[in-house]
């Protein structure tokens, strides 16, 4: 069971180990409750990532885990 | 519609046959599942929720529209409409 307020300000690493930032939030569809993306202050300058309104917006599918950090599966987020 | 997690904290939940729940503390979230598990009330009605808990947490499932407000299928009579009963058969 993982609270969305205990994910605040949580590193968000690339599985390559790369820090990509802190949570700033994450999107949700209201009706069905499901988690869409995830949106990171940046710490650094990652090319390869969306950027929107200075915030980078990561698929929720690239969650590889959740636990000290938030790890991004890299690899996903070149399909998406 | 699609709106951040964040909107959830400090709404107040009421049921669909108009009761006061409580008030949004914190939303529990399933990564594995991608979804929302529940809304995380701390301060709750507990003339309806008979729980001497710090929080209680109302699964996503019940939860029918969320905007200035959320609100939630009322679950909660059958409890309460049996304890009248039984009040009745004591009495």
């Amino acid at each position: 069971m993982i609270f969305a307020r205990s994910l605040a300000k949580k590193t968000v690493l690339l599985s390559d180990g790369t820090v990509v930032g802190t949570v700033y939030n994450i999107t949700v569809d209201l009706k069905t409750g499901t988690l869409l993306e995830i949106l990171v202050r940046p710490q650094s300058n990652i090319p390869a990532l969306e950027r929107q309104n200075g915030f980078y917006v990561i698929p929720f599918e690239a969650v590889k885990s959740i636990a000290d950090y938030i790890v991004i599966d890299s690899r996903m987020l070149r399909k998406v | 519609m699609i709106s951040e997690i964040s909107t959830f904290f400090g709404l107040r939940v009421y049921s669909d046959e108009g009761r006061y729940i409580g008030r949004v503390d914190d939303v529990v979230i399933d990564p594995e599942r991608r979804q929302i598990r529940g809304l995380a009330l701390g301060e709750f009605n507990r003339g309806l929720i008979d729980s001497h808990a710090p929080g209680i947490i109302i699964p996503y499932r019940l939860v029918k529209s969320v905007g200035d407000i959320v609100i939630v299928k009322d679950v909660f009579k059958l409890k309460k409409e049996k304890k009248e009963e039984a009040q009745v058969v004591e009495a």
